[in-house]
């Protein structure tokens, strides 16, 4: 209890509240870390999730590449990323960007996986009959894609984005160990300095914002499926919980 | 401080390992006692050499420091029994002060810090010295230290070092505020960090540009060597200084604690043991420089070389066997 009461006067010091590694800045950071790589995922795991979904090519090749990718501990691709990228980080004059750049990757390569999984299951689980029938009124493919598959598929694929984005939320406290901000400066900087209080209180926003996260997608998801979907199973692969 | 990369993990498992293959676990066998007593003109007849029980602690250096003495003392005539990697100092110290093992090397600052409550200083016969008196309150004795030390150090590039001739920690107090630097996230509140660059260096912490990472680890060396960083905290005969060529600044205030390597041996067994028990080891550590430990170092750690192989090819080196 007496554990829990420093906690709270953590929370409750205006201290922590204000400037650079206040609560507010922390929280903004490690927003930042979290949803640039989880965009630059989607711009990468969509289309191929798509592609492979819609014609069945390829589809073993790349399910399979981001089940590999889901095997790599995250913490062994962030150390692998620094040692190999920072001199061309430094070449390119991106320095001061060198952890943070470093730290994207990493959650890049968590949210790749899901993404691709989902996107392809959605599309591939869409009812042939239905893609028979739309080729049947002369749609082309790409309509097909768009006005039949992609609205059937979105549930799981939205369900994909969302362990996406929950996993590389709590994830990115790691990138603390090569020196980025965020909320991970709370967990390691509190181990570091034996301020157990503030490495649970770190421990306990990232929790916070990794359930926001969470509650964000589903309300995303119920704004943006189809009503006649509502009641169709949400995830065909639900949320996982990889070993982060 | 030490290399601590892996201790809980360590801890756990090797505690339950040392239980399962220290010999004479009852802790009353003391070799040299029943044999050895007998005939005590110390080191007269070859064949009364008691057999030694070294231990390490968990990581390479430690258990390299206690494979070269454990050969040393084996080409002396004297049976060996290793306990290597142990554990952290939580597990070494009982193991050695419940008679499980008769010597294990230890660093002279942490040792005395964490082993045994007392306050190392920068200056190493000092430390050696207020040691010596703790240990001996436990029934321990500590014998001559090594030159060499794996204490924290400041490291930047050669390159850096040359554009601002830096060779001491004063020569980088001139320029500190031009360099980046890294420093584990302790830094400002360990006087040992933080505090000694302001004090003895006149550094303006809360002016440096930082990057937080931790000292003596892979990735603060990786950012010293691609530029990230100029300046890095590492342990002194860490294997990158080696490998990419790092100076190691001069810690010419002494704020580091010193943290020379020495036998810690049982009082009892050292005063059963024949004279040149002492004498051995005492070679040996006269021998070791923070340079060489830093090479064999990267020949254990990096190289992935066997740790007796190693031990022997130095020994055979510097003559001692």
């Amino acid at each position: 209890m007496e554990f829990l009461g420093e906690v709270l006067a953590w929370f409750t010091d205006p201290v922590n509240w204000s400037g650079p590694d206040g609560i507010p800045v922390r929280v903004g950071e490690h927003l930042v870390l979290s949803f640039v790589p989880l965009l630059a995922a989607a711009a990468l795991a969509l289309p191929i999730g798509l592609y492979t979904g819609h014609t069945g090519r390829l589809a073993g090749l790349a399910i399979n590449a981001a089940n590999v990718g889901r095997a790599i501990p995250t913490l062994g691709i962030l150390i692998i990323a620094w040692i190999l990228l920072l001199r061309p980080l430094v070449d390119l004059g991106l320095r001061r960007e060198a952890a943070e750049v470093t730290a994207g990757i990493a959650m890049l390569a968590l949210a790749i996986p899901p993404m691709v999984t989902n996107t392809y299951v959605g599309i591939a689980g869409v009812d042939r009959g239905l893609v028979d029938a739309a080729r049947g009124v002369g749609m082309a493919p790409l309509q097909v894609l768009r006005g039949v598959e992609l609205p059937l598929a979105l549930p799981v694929v939205l369900a994909g984005m969302r362990t996406a984005a929950v996993q590389v939320v709590a994830t990115a406290t790691l990138g603390a160990v090569v020196g980025t901000g965020g909320l991970g400066r709370y967990v390691i900087d509190g181990i570091a300095q034996l301020r157990y209080q503030e490495m649970f209180a770190g421990a306990m926003l990232v929790s916070l914002l990794a359930i926001a996260t969470e509650l964000a997608f589903s309300w995303l998801q119920r704004r943006t499926v189809s009503p006649g979907l509502r009641g169709a199973p949400e995830a065909v692969i639900g949320p996982s919980q990889g070993p982060c | 401080m030490r290399h601590t990369r892996m201790p809980a993990l360590g801890a756990v498992l090797l505690a339950l390992v040392i239980g399962a293959c220290t010999p004479g676990g009852s802790g009353t066998a003391s070799p040299g006692t029943g044999s050895a007593g007998e005939s005590s003109a110390p080191g007269a007849s070859q064949e009364e050499k008691p057999t030694v029980r070294i231990g390490s602690q968990g990581f390479y250096e430690s258990q390299l420091m206690a494979e070269i003495y454990a050969q040393a003392l084996e080409n002396a005539g004297y049976t060996v029994e290793r306990s290597l990697a142990i554990g952290t100092r939580e597990q070494t110290m009982p193991a050695i002060l419940d008679g499980q093992i008769d010597m294990i090397p230890e660093y002279i600052g942490s040792l005395l810090r964490g082993g045994l409550g007392g306050q190392p200083t920068g200056d190493s016969d000092e430390t050696h010295h207020l040691l010596m008196e703790a240990a001996a309150e436990e029934g321990l004795s500590v014998l001559d230290y090594t030159p060499a030390q794996d204490t924290n150090a400041f490291v930047v590039r050669q390159e850096t070092a040359d554009e601002f001739s830096l060779t001491t920690m004063s020569d980088l107090a001139a320029v500190a505020t031009e360099l980046v630097w890294g420093l584990p996230p302790e830094c400002e509140t360990n006087p040992l960090c933080a505090g000694a660059l302001e004090d003895a260096y006149g550094i303006p912490f809360a002016e440096l540009e930082i990057e937080p990472l931790a000292a003596c680890d892979a990735p603060i060396a990786e950012a010293l060597n691609s530029g990230v960083v100029d300046v890095a905290e590492l342990c002194s005969t860490q294997p990158a200084i080696e490998q990419f060529n790092f100076v190691v600044l001069e810690d010419d205030k002494a704020t580091q604690p010193a943290e020379n390597i020495a036998p810690l041996v049982r009082t009892e067994f050292v005063e059963a043991a024949p004279d040149d028990f002492a004498e051995v080891l005492n070679a040996v550590s006269a021998e070791m420089t923070t340079e060489d430990l830093t090479r064999l170092g990267v020949e254990v750690a990096v190289q992935q070389r066997d740790i007796a192989e190693v031990a022997a090819a130095w020994l055979e080196e510097k003559g001692l066997i």
